[in-house]
């Protein structure tokens, strides 16, 4: 018998050890000495974002009268503003940090005990509209007319308007100063001045760029959009992304593939470069170029890097390569307990200059607001660079098929990048494996 | 003396204990979930049945164990099982009359050229605000004032009227003018719109604004169709696949599904769908290599280090034994990550030091030696200390014994050690085989069940049965829940299977004993 208990021992260590360890990777939460200055209206709330304990999502307080979740990164904005409309309508306002918003959103809304506001990313509208979690938000005409045109357009889904928009994002290309003076405009020249550098012996490869083993559709996509006709979905006379036109392998999209074969077997491109290790050849000085977004950059300043932004190079035989535009935005809860104060806090306070100047300083992306956005770019040269080498991209589809594009799509370049597969092959092969998937679905 | 107390205190536990269960049953009851509230009833009926009564002797140290078992295993179990047999899944998670009402109010626009009002929500005077009828004062643009109703639009007299600086009413004679707070808690102002001569609606949005909002999709209940007027002609969709399908085009549909029942297609697909059904023999062949291969890997390990720091004459043996430990100590899911940078095929440290160039995580082969290699180090430590702990009870007099008989080191080993090591350690391997069988965050830390073939990226080379019905579940291209209990099912039926053979091997280890 005692052995068998020295088993149940063993196993319940086992778990245990699982369980430690699953704490141990919680995130960083914000500390709450430096959210003094925020809540000056504190009278009311509780002034401080509740953070949960490791990574299980927030229980929701039933007794305020308005909860909002979002990710530790923005809460503190957040928060100062939440707390500022409960003092301006006399009522409790709670702000939550969610370790993972759209899963733990979409559970706890299931059973009834999701939040009222979410903040999240555009592309999670589809899934969202599909499972009838969020509600329309209707913004007046001439407010909607205060934003970037392309911000408001990731905003809707078969034309309704979902939610309000307070920062763009999309990558560039981050080049080190010290070793390039001026970024390179097309791709060519990027590669040689690159291949140049490496030879000195100033650095180790050309480029940073996450593949990864099963490869990044987010990175990829902007090779193929460079060619006329090469994407991943065509689009309905209306503009919305049509999911019955996939053209993944489209002439101009197998034209993208064959430069992105040609990177890897340059070596520009490497499957072996992820996310764990993208920053850390850049900042290490290891590579003179990084194709990235706005996250890496606080990482690049820390590293003491003479980094500048410019526009995505542009390959030859095609334009300008375009990235895919995400689009953070508030959304109301379709099953909002509050969905009156909901509604208001979302359609009068987000379009507000100083509530995205808020949220601008913590996300250092581009505010979606004209206005507040003029006010950061006459200031940030960086916010202004990210903005441009985003002027020509697209919003990432929204529509649930796209979901069904992430892994086959990523994996196709992954192995096109590795050499694996020819581009045209690869490519007819994972539209194969999409369309079965979105049939599926 | 003692047998009053007793009593007593076993009738406070018995009295706790169904005050327990009614107090769960009253949240069930209020969940509207029957079924359950009776079986909590059966359940409190059958605790006072045992314990009350003097009969049953057995049953009363066997009934606690058989509840949790009902309660986090058959039950999770049935669920499952049920589950199975539905389309539940992203699309399809409400009910076909939430799906209509849904499609019906996420298609309100708002009417082109119509003004946007500023409101404030009242009701009439003398009535209470938390039930009496909802009235929205509105003011247009140009200054004009109105009260709307359910039963339409009415101008109000502008006199007594009180308005902030952008229009919105503060007061109005033979109205009282809701708080924030009180117009939240009006549930029904969401399904308020006051009904316009257009056909429309003035609909609140938050608190102070109202516009002109107008459904383009109505539903036909005697034919069970959703016809949408915002195209030219209208678009008539019908009900197939628990989807919304136009009737003209089945290529276009609404997202908005509903849950049904499917019956056994799920495991049809299973067994038809070729690439699941070969991806899912080849995921199981792995799966018991895997947990086999790491088994014995680390036992072997574990035990001749043991073997080693057994023997008296080695020094310091307190500092190695700590170092071994280590491995151990580390959470696992750290381990596993710095496993994964060190196989990088270009910056990783394995390739580095030995001037390889092995893609260990983008191939086949190399990915499954890198899983084996790191569960190797992450798991030798254990079957270290249990080796170690068996090792230090098997008594100095039998090796002695086969000393003097005249069997030398290898002999004594393969006779005497390893029967008395395997009788104290077997169980463990097997518990070690089980819960290697779902190691789902060593894969899934190191290399998310990839490489990926190209014919189809949802089943991975180094997947596990685990991983896979977890992509298949929550991370893969359309979360289906229905089609992964499916898996989850097949995987419940094949372990139960595999382990009969070793409970029966279990057994005959303790009668060595």
């Amino acid at each position: 018998m005692h052995k068998r208990a020295l088993g149940a021992a063993a196993v319940t260590g086992v778990a245990a050890l699982a369980l430690s360890a699953c704490g141990g990777s919680s995130p960083t939460t914000p500390s709450n000495t430096g959210g003094a200055g925020t809540s000056k209206a504190a009278a009311t709330t509780t002034g401080t974002p509740e953070t949960p304990s490791g990574t299980a999502a927030p229980v929701r307080d039933a007794n305020v009268d308005l909860v909002i979740w979002t990710d530790a990164d923005r809460s503190k904005a957040v928060q100062k503003y939440a707390d500022q409309f409960a003092a301006e309508n006399g009522i409790t306002v709670k702000v939550q940090i969610s370790t993972d918003t759209r899963a733990q959103f979409k559970d706890a809304t299931k059973v009834g005990k999701g939040p009222d506001v979410i903040v999240g990313a555009h592309d999670w509208l589809g899934e969202l509209v599909q499972n009838s979690t969020v509600a329309p938000v209707n913004l007046s005409a001439d407010v909607a007319a205060k934003f970037l045109p392309s911000a408001i357009a990731a905003t809707k889904f078969n034309g309704q308007s979902y939610g309000v928009p307070y920062a763009v994002e999309n990558i560039g290309l981050m080049y080190n100063k010290d070793l390039v003076p001026n970024p390179p405009k097309t791709m060519d020249e990027l590669v040689s001045v690159g291949q140049k550098l490496v030879k000195e012996g100033k650095a180790k490869q050309v480029m940073s760029q996450f593949v990864s083993k099963v490869g990044n559709a987010y990175f990829a996509y902007p090779y193929l959009a460079a060619f006329a006709d090469g994407g991943i979905f065509g689009t309905k006379p209306n503009g919305d992304y049509d999911p019955n036109k996939l053209i993944v392998n489209s002439a101009g999209s197998v034209k993208g593939g064959d430069v992105l074969a040609e990177l890897g077997k340059q070596k520009v491109l490497s499957t072996n470069v992820d996310d764990t290790n993208q920053d850390a050849i850049f900042d290490s000085k290891a590579a003179p170029f990084m194709i990235s977004g706005p996250w890496s950059v606080a990482k690049a300043k820390a590293a003491g890097i003479n980094y500048g932004i410019a526009p995505l190079p542009s390959l030859s035989g095609g334009g300008a390569m375009k990235p895919f535009l995400g689009v953070q935005m508030f959304y109301v809860s379709s099953k909002a307990k509050n969905a009156t104060l909901a509604q208001e806090f979302v359609t009068n306070y987000i379009p507000r200059k100083d509530v995205q100047l808020a949220l601008f300083e913590v996300g250092k992306r581009p505010p979606a607001l004209k206005e507040a956005y003029d006010e950061v770019a006459a200031t940030d040269p960086d916010v202004k660079a990210w903005y441009e080498a985003g002027v020509d991209g697209k919003p990432m589809p929204n529509i649930p098929a796209m979901n069904s594009v992430w892994g086959p799509f990523g994996q196709a370049t992954a192995d096109i990048i590795s050499g694996k597969a020819g581009a045209k092959e690869r490519l007819d092969a994972a539209a194969k494996e999409i369309a079965a998937n979105i049939a599926k679905g | 003396m003692t047998k009053p107390i007793a009593l007593a205190i076993k009738w406070v536990l018995i009295i706790a204990t169904l005050a327990g269960i009614l107090w769960i049953a009253a949240k069930l009851a209020a969940a509207g979930n029957v079924t359950a509230v009776v079986i909590a009833g059966l359940v409190g009926m059958g605790i006072l049945a045992v314990y009350a009564t003097r009969r049953a002797v057995p049953l009363k140290y066997l009934v606690p164990g058989l509840i949790f078992m009902a309660l986090f295993q058959l039950f999770p179990v049935l669920y499952t099982a049920n589950l199975s047999l539905t389309n539940y899944g992203d699309g399809h998670l409400n009910t076909k009359e939430q799906s209509i009402s849904d499609i019906i109010a996420q298609s309100v626009r708002e009417v082109p050229n119509t003004p946007r009002y500023k409101m404030s929500v009242a009701t009439k005077e003398g009535d209470s605000v938390t039930t009496g009828d909802l009235v929205l004062l509105l003011t247009k643009p140009d200054g004009s004032t109105f009260v709307g109703d359910k039963t339409g639009l009415k101008p109000l007299d502008a006199a007594g009227v009180e308005k902030t600086p952008v229009g919105k009413i503060t007061k109005a004679p033979g109205y009282s003018i809701l708080n924030a707070r009180q117009v939240n808690a009006r549930k029904d102002l969401q399904s308020l719109a006051v009904p316009t001569s257009d056909g429309g609606g003035v609909k609140p949005v938050g608190l102070s604004e109202a516009f002109e909002g107008k459904s383009s999709v109505s539903y036909d209940a005697k034919a069970d169709r959703l016809t949408d007027t915002s195209t030219q002609p209208p678009t008539v969709y019908e009900p197939r696949d628990a989807r919304w399908v136009n009737t003209a085009d089945a290529s276009q549909s609404f997202p908005q599904g509903w849950k049904e029942g499917i019956g056994l297609s799920n495991y049809t697909r299973i067994l038809t769908d070729d690439t699941i059904r070969s991806g899912f023999i080849k995921i199981f062949i792995w799966n018991v290599v895997f947990a086999v291969v790491s088994v014995l890997s680390t036992f072997l390990l574990g035990m001749l280090i043991a073997l080693l720091f057994n023997d008296p004459r080695l020094r310091g043996k307190a500092i190695y034994r700590s170092l071994l430990i280590l491995p151990y100590a580390l959470p696992g899911f750290v381990t596993a990550l710095v496993w994964k940078g060190m196989f990088n095929q270009d910056y990783g440290i394995i390739n580095q030091t030995l001037g390889l160039s092995i893609d260990w995580l983008g191939t086949d082969f190399g990915a499954k030696a890198a899983i084996l290699i790191t569960n190797l180090w992450l798991g030798f430590p254990y079957m270290f200390i249990v080796c170690t702990g068996a090792l230090q009870s098997i008594p100095q007099d039998v090796r002695e014994a086969a000393t003097i008989d005249g069997a030398n080191a290898f002999r004594t080993l393969r006779s005497i050690i390893m029967p008395l090591l395997l009788v104290a350690v077997g169980p463990l391997l097997l518990a070690s085989f089980a819960f290697n069988f779902n190691n789902f965050g060593l894969i899934y830390l190191l290399t998310k069940g990839g490489p990926f073939s190209g014919v189809d990226t949802s089943i991975g080379s180094s997947d596990l049965l685990i991983t896979y019905a977890y992509r298949l579940a929550f991370s893969g291209t359309a979360p289906n829940y229905g089609f992964a209990a499916a898996v989850s099912v097949v995987i419940f039926l094949l372990v139960a299977l595999m382990s009969i053979p070793g409970f029966r091997r279990t057994k005959a280890l303790e009668e060595v004993n």
